[in-house]
C-alpha cells in the first residue's frame, strides 16, 4: 500500500473530515479524523486576571459553556488557595446537574435517538430530530423542548444571565438564590425525574426490544477494549461536579484514583503529524500506538466511561437503571461504543434525581455562598465531569493573580485516540473489497463517531456548536472515490 | 450571533453592540449569545418577528459584503441536516411542528469574514469597516416594520 503523507495545514477548510484510506484490495487500511485548528487561545488568556477566566472559557463552546464555567471557577477556587461555604458547593453542584440535565436530553433525542427511531440507514433528510418527532409523537417533541428549557432557566437564574453565565468565583458565587427561586427548582425537578423515567422507558420500547438494535450495540465493530476515566464521589459512586479521577482497566479493575491536581503525573499527551489536535494516554501504561487493550495507555471518558468506573450511582431510580444495564449487557465493564447513548440515560436520571435532591436542601438557598480568598494565588486545577467527559483547567498566575499559563484538556480531547480507532474499526467491518459504499453504511462509520458526543468545539476550541463533517474515502493512491458531508453549506 | 472572541466571528455582537440603546426595549429586544442549535430556538420563541445577524464565509463572496437572507435560503441545510446538530433551519422547523410560537418572519444579515480562526477580540480590518453599512442594514429593516423608532443616537438609514 502506498503511504500517503496527509498535509492537514493545505487539506482543512473548516470542518472536520473523517479520511478512509483503502488498500490495494479494497479493504479499509486507515482512518484519520481531522478537526481544524484554531490558534493562540492560551496566549489569548496570558496576562488576564484569572477570575476572568470563568467568563471567557465557557466561549469556547456554545453547547457547553457551563462545563467550562465551572471547571475553570473550580480552577481559580485552587489558585487562590481557597474553600467555598457548603452552600456554594451545592448550589453549582445545582446548576451543573441542571446543565447535564439540559445537554443530555439535547444529545439523546436530536442526535442519538434518529439512529435508533428511524434506523441507521434512513434518508437523511427524515434522519434527524425531526423525523423522531414524527414518529414518536409531537407530544413527545413538546416534552423534550419544555424540559430542556426547564434546566436551562434553573441554569440562567443561578447564571446571572440566559445566554451567559457569570455566577462562578474563586471562593463561591456572585449570588445566593432565594426561598422562592429554590422552590421553582423543586418543582421543575420534579418534572425532570419523570422526563428522566420516561426517556429510559423510551430508549427500551424503542431500543431494546428491538433485536437488530441490540445486535449492533452488542456487535464487534462498535467494540473497543479500553481503560476508562472519570470522578467519583467519597463512596465511588458517579458524581459530575466534584471527587476524585478514577481510572479502571479493560477488566474493570482500578488502577489509579488522583486528585485533580495532580492529573500530570497520570497523563500525558501524544502527538501527531496529521492532527491539530493531541492525543492524552496513561502515563504509567505508555503511548503504544492506535491499539486497544490492556498494555495500550488509550482510556475513554463520557457516561459509559464514568459508569464503567464507578461502583453505582448516588440515587436510587439511577442505580436501578445502572444495575439493569450491566446485567442486559454481560457484566461490567462494558466495551461496546454504542452502549454510550444508555449510560447517557442513566446518568440523566442521576442528574435529575440529584437536582431534586439539591433543591429540596434548604441549605441550597443559603445567603453565605462566598468565601474570599486571602492567599497568594500561584497555580491550580479545576476539574468536573462534562457531559462528553472529564474536563481539566490548569492555570498558573504571578502574585497578583495574571495569568501566566493556561492549559486545558476538554472532554472530547480525552477520548481523540478511542474515537480515531473507533472509526477505524467500523468503517473495517462495514466497507470491504468490491462492495458500493452508500451512505447508509457511511452513516454507520459516523455512527462509531457521534456515540461519543465529540464536541470538536472544545477540541480545538473550535465554533460553537457546528461540526460540520465530511467524510471521504480514498484508493490506496488517495484518489477520492467518494465523498458524504454534512452541513457543509 | 457569534463568538466575541473568535476574531471576525465576533462582527454580531459588534452590530448588536451599536443598536443597543437605540429602541424602547417593550418593543424591540437586542440579545447578544454565543449559543447555538436549540438553545437559539428558545431565545426567539415569542417573538413576532426576528433579525439575526451574524458571520458567514460563503466561498464565494468578498470579504465585507453584507448580505440579507431570509430562512428559506436555509433549506438546503435542513434537508443534509444529519443526527451530528441541529441546525438553525431545523431547530425552526422543530418548533413550527410542535406548535410553538415561532416567529412568523425571520431575515439574517450575514457578514462575509476573513478570520474565524484566531482568538481576538477585534474584526480585520476589512470587516471592521463593514460594521456601520451592517448596521444601517438592520435599522432599515426594523423602520421597514413600522412602528420601531430608531431615537437617533447613530446614523439615520
Amino acid at each position: 500500500m502506498k503511504r500517503i503523507t496527509i498535509d492537514p495545514i493545505t487539506r482543512l477548510e473548516g470542518h472536520g473530515k473523517i479520511e478512509l484510506f483503502l488498500d490495494d484490495d479494497g479493504n479499509v487500511a486507515n482512518a484519520y479524523l481531522q478537526i481544524p485548528e484554531l490558534r493562540g487561545f492560551e496566549k489569548f488568556c496570558e496576562g488576564r486576571p484569572v477570575e476572568e477566566l470563568p467568563r471567557i472559557t465557557p466561549r469556547i463552546c456554545g453547547v457547553c459553556p457551563s462545563a467550562h464555567h465551572m471547571a475553570s471557577t473550580k480552577a481559580t477556587d485552587a489558585v487562590y488557595h481557597v474553600n467555598p461555604p457548603p452552600a456554594a458547593k451545592k448550589l453549582r453542584e445545582l446548576y451543573y446537574c441542571a446543565h447535564m440535565c439540559h445537554s443530555h436530553i439535547a444529545h439523546f433525542y436530536a442526535l442519538a435517538a434518529p439512529d435508533f427511531v428511524l434506523g441507521p440507514t434512513a434518508d437523511p433528510a427524515e434522519r434527524n430530530i425531526l423525523g423522531v418527532v414524527a414518529r414518536v409523537g409531537l407530544e413527545i417533541g413538546g416534552e423534550v423542548i419544555k424540559h430542556r428549557a426547564y434546566a436551562q432557566e434553573i441554569q440562567a437564574v443561578i447564571g446571572g444571565k440566559a445566554t451567559h453565565s457569570v455566577c462562578g468565583l474563586p471562593g463561591g458565587m456572585s449570588r445566593a438564590i432565594t426561598e422562592e427561586e429554590r422552590a421553582v427548582f423543586e418543582e421543575k425537578a420534579k418534572s425532570m425525574v419523570e422526563f428522566a423515567k420516561f426517556s429510559l422507558k423510551l430508549f427500551d420500547d424503542v431500543v431494546l426490544a428491538n433485536k437488530g438494535y441490540v445486535d449492533l450495540i452488542t456487535g464487534d465493530i462498535y467494540t473497543m477494549q479500553s481503560y476508562y476515566m472519570g470522578m467519583v464521589d467519597a463512596n465511588n459512586k458517579v458524581n459530575f461536579y466534584d471527587g476524585n479521577i478514577r481510572v479502571v482497566d479493560p477488566e474493570g479493575k482500578e488502577v489509579a484514583k488522583f486528585k485533580p491536581a495532580d492529573y500530570l503525573d497520570y497523563v500525558a499527551e501524544h502527538t501527531e503529524p496529521w492532527s491539530y489536535l493531541k492525543f492524552p494516554f496513561l502515563k504509567k501504561v505508555g503511548w503504544k500506538g492506535f491499539v486497544e487493550g490492556k498494555e495500550s495507555g488509550v482510556y475513554r471518558v463520557a457516561p459509559l466511561a464514568r459508569l464503567n468506573v464507578a461502583d453505582g450511582m448516588a440515587t436510587p431510580i439511577a442505580q436501578e437503571a445502572y444495575e439493569r444495564m450491566y446485567q442486559t449487557l454481560g457484566g461490567k465493564p462494558v466495551h461496546a461504543t454504542l452502549a454510550m447513548h444508555w449510560a447517557r440515560l442513566v446518568e440523566l436520571m442521576y442528574a435529575a434525581e440529584r437536582l431534586l435532591e439539591l433543591s429540596q436542601d434548604k441549605e441550597v438557598a443559603d445567603p453565605n455562598v462566598r468565601t474570599i480568598p486571602t492567599a497568594t494565588p500561584d497555580e491550580g486545577v479545576g476539574v468536573v465531569e462534562a457531559p462528553r467527559g472529564t474536563l481539566f483547567h490548569h492555570y498558573q498566575t504571578d502574585e497578583r493573580g495574571i495569568v501566566k499559563k493556561v492549559n486545558l484538556i476538554v472532554a472530547t480531547g480525552n477520548n481523540h485516540a478511542a474515537i480515531c480507532m473507533s472509526i477505524k474499526k467500523a468503517a473495517q467491518g462495514l466497507i470491504k473489497a468490491g462492495q458500493v459504499v452508500s451512505e447508509g453504511l457511511l452513516n454507520m462509520v459516523e455512527m462509531a463517531f457521534r456515540a461519543y458526543d465529540p464536541c470538536m468545539a472544545c477540541a480545538t476550541h473550535t465554533l460553537p456548536g457546528q461540526m460540520p463533517l465530511e467524510v471521504i474515502i480514498r484508493d490506496h493512491q488517495g484518489n477520492v472515490l467518494q465523498t458524504l458531508s454534512r452541513n457543509l453549506s | 450571533m457569534g463568538n466575541p472572541i473568535l476574531s471576525d466571528d465576533g462582527v454580531g455582537f459588534r452590530i448588536v453592540e451599536e443598536l443597543e440603546n437605540r429602541y424602547d426595549e417593550r418593543e424591540v429586544t437586542v440579545i447578544a449569545t454565543d449559543l447555538a442549535g436549540l438553545s437559539l430556538l428558545d431565545l426567539i420563541l415569542g417573538y413576532d418577528k426576528v433579525i439575526i445577524i451574524d458571520s458567514i464565509q460563503t466561498g464565494e463572496g468578498k470579504v465585507g459584503q453584507v448580505y440579507r437572507l431570509d430562512a428559506e435560503d436555509f433549506t438546503t441545510t435542513r434537508h443534509a441536516a444529519s443526527p451530528h446538530d441541529v441546525n438553525l433551519a431545523t431547530a425552526l422547523e422543530l418548533g413550527k411542528r410542535l406548535g410553538l410560537s415561532v416567529p412568523r418572519e425571520i431575515v439574517i444579515i450575514a457578514i462575509e469574514v476573513q478570520d474565524v480562526t484566531t482568538f481576538g477580540e477585534s474584526c480585520t480590518p476589512k470587516v471592521e469597516r463593514a460594521i456601520p453599512a451592517a448596521v444601517k442594514m438592520v435599522a432599515r429593516e426594523l423602520a421597514g416594520w413600522g412602528r420601531h423608532k430608531d431615537t437617533g443616537l447613530g446614523d439615520q438609514a
